[in-house]
């Protein structure tokens, strides 16, 4: 009997993927092959005064001497003044590569009071796994409406597996350690990135044409540009955030 | 092939799973009266809507009604769908008994009374015109409700052992104090999701908002209170340890305070 309900599980699934070929993941992105494709690579800068900057709460976790953060959330290379953690992203296509969701799941760790990394990007339908690396009691307390919310209690070594099905910036609070959070950044389709430590990304596989570029930082907004992609071209974009 | 017969076979079967899972939760004291809850708005809901809780509520359900201002706790916003008592677990929609139930019993130490001044129907038909004001019950459904096991008898051993995870496994007392008086070291900078100032609660007086019964306080920081910072720990304990935890913070209530 179980055996049987299985085959009739797996027959629903694989029927169902029949009736749904259309692949159409969210309601305004469509999976196409893209042969063609051309690539954005980039870099994002903050030009800023850094002379103001001092505390430097991820000192001992990953940040190099060449890079200095005036809080967690400005954290800038002095080398390049490339701004680490801002999200990248097309915010207008709706045709192109399939939407890629990470079979391992990325994790979010709260380690010393500290949610690491302080900022995630993923593509809708994306399982985040947050863990507790401290030996001490944390919450993890997000207050969205489409995704559903959620508000739990850990203690050390949990591990919590939350997917987020819908697009939205869903910041991570510890009620316990009100100085700590993480955001997720919940995107609609696979054409984003986020700046590495001296301000980089970069976007493979879009269909030619012109698009919106946005980049995101929580401290200093979101800035705007229309780029034209042409078939299997490299272009370089540049996003400058002057004073904050 | 018939891709679609099959698709309705299961669909059947779950709707079976649904409904003897439905009969089994159907023994809470609440719904024993088959009580007849609308699934769309009426008349008669908004009218009773209008009558006797938009004042506090608010005509869209913001919790800003003309009486709220003054008002903390804050008369619920509903836009959010975020519901404090609930059998569901963390962030997940109450299901129509559990708001049923919250209307029906009142939230002790607020202005919200037990409407029980209201009949039964009337309670019923409100409930649809509180979720028409969140988008969260379009694009959402309430989860399972827990599972709430049988309850182990309490005894010495069990409150001692609910005192181990109060004072030292989940760390209640960092907000709500090591006596229970909603004093401990993070109490005082607490707030609920709305922003305004939230204090955890104090056991010593043994009024539960989300009712006084074991199994209410099992259900309390197991699926813990959505829009506060009350957490909810499904994940840490077995149901044996949920139970010892729940006789140890009945044990806090002071009988003498309860009465002041
Ligand atoms: C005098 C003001 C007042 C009136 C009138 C009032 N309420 Fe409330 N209500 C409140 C307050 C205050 C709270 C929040 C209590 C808290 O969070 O501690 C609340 C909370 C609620 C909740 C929240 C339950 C949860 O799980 O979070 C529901 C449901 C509710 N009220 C329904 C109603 C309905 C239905 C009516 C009309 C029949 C009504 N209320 C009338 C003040 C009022
Ligand atoms: C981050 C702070 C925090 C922690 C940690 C915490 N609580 Fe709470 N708790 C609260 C707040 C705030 C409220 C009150 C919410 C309200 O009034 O709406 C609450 C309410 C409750 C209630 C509901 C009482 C009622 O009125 O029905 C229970 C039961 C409870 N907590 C038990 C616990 C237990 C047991 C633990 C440890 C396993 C715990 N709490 C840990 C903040 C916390």
């Amino acid at each position: 009997m179980k055996q049987l309900l299985f085959l009739c599980a797996l027959f629903g699934f694989l029927s169902w993927n029949v009736i749904s070929s259309e692949n159409t993941l969210a309601d305004n992105y469509t999976e196409v092959e893209v042969k063609d494709g051309g690539t954005v690579v980039g870099n994002v800068k903050y030009m800023g005064d850094l002379t103001t900057l001092s505390l430097n709460l991820y000192a001992d976790f990953e940040l190099p001497e060449t890079s200095k953060s005036a809080t967690e959330k400005l954290i800038v290379s002095t080398v390049n003044n490339g701004l680490k953690y801002a999200v990248v992203s097309i915010t207008d296509i709706t045709k192109g590569k399939k939407k890629a969701i990470p079979a391992i799941h990325p994790i979010i760790d709260q380690q010393r009071n500290t949610f690491i990394p302080n900022v995630t990007a993923i593509p809708a339908g994306t399982t985040i796994d947050i863990l507790n690396g401290d030996e001490e009691l944390h919450t993890v307390h997000t207050r969205t409406v489409k995704n559903q919310p959620f508000n739990l209690g850990t203690t050390y070594k949990q591990r919590i597996s939350k997917t987020f099905e819908y697009p939205e910036t869903i910041k991570l609070t510890c009620d316990l350690h009100k100085k700590s959070y993480a955001w997720v950044v919940v995107l609609d389709n696979p054409y984003f990135d986020i700046t590495d430590r001296n301000g980089y990304f970069e976007i493979c596989d879009i269909p030619p044409g012109t698009y919106k570029f946005q980049v995101w930082h929580e401290e200093l907004g979101k800035l705007e540009k229309e780029v034209k992609i042409n078939p299997k071209e490299l272009s370089n974009i540049e996003f400058v955030y002057s004073q904050y | 092939m018939k891709p679609k017969a099959l698709l309705s076979k299961v669909g059947l079967w779950s709707a079976t799973a649904a409904a003897s899972a439905a009969l089994v939760i159907g023994i809470a004291p609440i719904t024993a009266k088959a009580l007849n809850i609308p699934t769309e708005v009426t008349e008669d809901g908004k009218n009773t809507y209008k009558k006797y809780c938009s004042a506090c509520h608010g005509e869209e359900g913001k919790g800003d009604g003309p009486v709220a201002r003054s008002m903390l706790p804050k008369p619920r916003d509903f836009t959010r769908g975020a519901y404090k008592f609930r059998t569901t677990p963390s962030g997940s929609l109450p299901t129509d008994e559990d708001i049923y139930r919250t209307i029906s019993y009142g939230v002790p130490n607020s202005t919200m009374i037990p409407w029980d001044i209201l009949t039964e129907q009337q309670r019923a038909s409100v409930i649809p015109v509180l979720k028409s004001f969140s988008e969260a019950f379009e694009v959402r459904k309430p989860e399972a409700p827990v599972d709430v096991g049988l309850e182990v008898r309490p005894t010495e051993k069990t409150v001692a052992e609910g005192k181990k995870i109060y004072e030292e496994k989940l760390e209640c007392w960092k907000c709500h104090g090591v006596e229970g008086r909603g004093d401990g070291p993070s109490a005082a900078e607490q707030e609920d999701d709305f922003g305004f100032p939230i204090k955890p609660f104090d056991f010593t007086t043994g009024k539960f908002k989300g009712g006084n019964s074991s199994r209410d306080v099992y259900l309390r920081f197991t699926t813990g209170l959505n829009g506060t910072p009350m957490p909810s720990f499904a994940k840490e304990l077995t149901d044996e340890q949920r139970w010892c935890l729940t006789h140890y913070v009945i044990s806090l209530i002071k009988p003498e305070e309860t009465s002041k």
